[in-house]
């Protein structure tokens, strides 16, 4: 059973990981992205991520439902959001499987498949200002 | 419900149909028609006394004189009134059933002194003491009192509300509405108000236009519609069938919008006057006469919710346009583009949703859809 979650406060990767380290998966790994001190050449003061939230879990949920059904694993997912800090985790993703390369590759198409599609959406606050990160853009925020 | 920002280039209203709400009349009844004039009813329903109480001080000539020169300077259309909560004209109790005649007597005479075209009355309840009884008794007081009025020269008609079915009450199935109509027979001043979360709880449907169509003809064949005066507009807290009467604002209950747009254009209804009787009158009124007059103008409200870099580009990160009935997700981005030319980038490379769907750029939009828009992600 897949487990998917958008949450404001900080991502506890424990509880995650034994949710899917059930008897049957001879694997747990987990992938953690955290907030970096740079983008794009530019130093980073911390991170807040926007999501719309109804299409959001629901996107979520439909990518650890086909990790599960393609790898044959267990997925639980969550995104963090609101305001979060340098070396903070903003997303995070644990699979069990019965078998070590099985969970890398759902891991992974997780991971890229949330970065694709589920709108959520980060803004950078550096020393000079604050930016939108759209797909490939930085968008300077107009005041 | 939070009250919405102001529509951005509001379009022109272009019906001809009366639409207004229950108006409160603390401050004296002639306040009803003032406030109602402010939020844009050009019809008003109100209480000519306290409906928890059986007497009321008398309606003084002063009082009247101020409420007409009111109602001539405010325009209203037309007034309707509404009984108080406490007669039944069905009472098996005969001091009850007097106290009741002579209250429903009192309403009508203020009506008519105040220029009120309609007292709107619940038709009683049988008490669990026979039903058919309690439909003979209430016939001959309608009978009764339409005699007397009539000799008196009164004015204001009675229109009997369709009732929700709970407890004891009687007329929530059109068939016994139109044994009482038949066992008065015709009378210029007898008809029929149709409140649309009463019709819907007592098990008719409306919600789309089969259903509406059919719960129309249903009426028409066993209560009349010649004898329609007032509509009801309210959705409905409860769903279809369930007896409970509990109002919602227009759109947001288990109703939904596309009975109120059904109600407010339909051409055998027109001539109708439509009233809202929703909570929260003194802020959603205006909310809720404001949508059915968008409605009966063939124009759907619906809100862009912008996210992402396209939140910063407009003053608040909600926009509400209007819409000619019909439109689809490209007239909706054409309008929001020419309201505010710097979201003209959101025509190439976004995508839109309703609630938790996707939507393409022929979908048709709804009064009441909010969109929100989607720049590129950059999660994780
Ligand atoms: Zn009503
Ligand atoms: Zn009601």
């Amino acid at each position: 059973m897949a487990f998917v979650n958008i949450q404001e406060t900080p991502l506890e990767i424990d509880l995650l990981e034994k949710r899917v380290a059930i008897p049957v998966n001879g694997a747990v790994l987990s992938f953690i992205g955290q907030v970096r001190n740079n983008s794009r050449n530019r130093e980073v003061a911390y991170l807040e991520y926007q999501v719309y939230r109804p299409l959001a879990l629901k996107e979520m949920l439909r990518i650890a439902e086909e990790a599960e059904s393609k790898w044959g694993c267990t997925v639980a997912m969550v995104h963090r959001v609101g305001r979060i800090e340098l070396g903070e985790a903003s997303v995070a993703i644990a699979v069990g499987s019965p078998h070590r390369a099985e969970g890398f590759d759902a891991c992974r198409f997780c991971i890229d498949t949330l970065k694709e599609t589920v709108p959520i959406w980060k803004r950078e606050f550096c020393p000079d200002g604050s930016y939108w990160i759209e797909g490939e853009d930085a968008i300077p925020t107009s005041e | 419900m939070t009250q919405a920002n102001p529509v951005i280039n509001p379009l022109e209203r272009t019906h001809t149909r009366l639409i207004g709400a229950h108006m409160p009349t603390s401050g004296g009844i002639q306040k009803s028609l003032i406030s109602g004039k402010e939020i844009g009813c050009t019809v008003v329903q109100l209480f000519t006394g306290s409906p928890r109480q059986w007497s009321h001080p008398e309606l003084t000539e002063e009082t009247v004189q101020l409420f007409r020169a009111t109602h001539a300077e405010t325009g209203i259309q037309e007034l309707i009134a509404h009984d108080s909560y406490l007669i039944n004209l069905a009472a098996p109790d005969p001091a009850v059933m007097n106290r009741s005649r002579g209250a429903f007597r009192s309403e009508l005479d203020r009506a008519s002194r105040l220029g009120i075209s309609w007292v709107v009355t619940h038709m009683g309840a049988h008490l669990n003491q026979g039903e058919d009884e309690a439909v003979q008794r209430l016939i001959e007081s309608l009978k009764l009192i339409l005699d007397e009025t009539d000799a008196l020269g009164w004015t204001a008609g009675i229109a009997l509300e369709t009732t929700a079915g709970q407890g004891t009450g009687l007329g929530w199935k059109f068939e016994q509405l139109g044994t009482i109509l038949k066992g008065v027979g015709d009378h210029p001043r007898l008809g029929v108000c149709m409140d649309t979360c009463h019709v819907f709880v007592a098990g008719n449907d409306i919600r789309d236009a089969v259903t509406f169509n059919h719960t129309i003809e249903e009426f028409d064949k066993l209560v009349g519609l010649k004898y329609l005066k007032v509509i009801h507009a309210n959705d409905s807290v409860k769903g279809l069938g369930s007896r409970v009467d509990r109002h919602a604002h227009i759109g947001e209950g288990t109703i939904g919008f596309e009975a109120f747009r059904l109600i407010s254009t339909d051409p055998r209804l027109l001539h109708v006057p439509i009233i809202v009787e929703t909570p929260d009158a003194e802020t959603m009124h205006a909310v809720n006469v404001g949508k059915l007059a968008r409605m009966a103008s063939g124009i759907i409200g619906v809100q862009l919710q912008l996210h992402g870099s396209y939140s910063d580009l407009t003053p608040d990160s909600t926009v509400c346009l209007e819409l000619p009935c019909g439109s689809t997700l490209v007239e909706l981005v054409d309008a929001a583009i020419s309201a505010y030319p710097k979201l003209e980038g959101i025509r190439s490379h976004c995508r839109f949703a309703i609630k938790d769907t996707v939507i393409d750029t022929d979908t048709l939009l709804q009064e009441g859809d909010v969109v929100a828009l989607l720049p590129p992600s950059s999660g994780g």
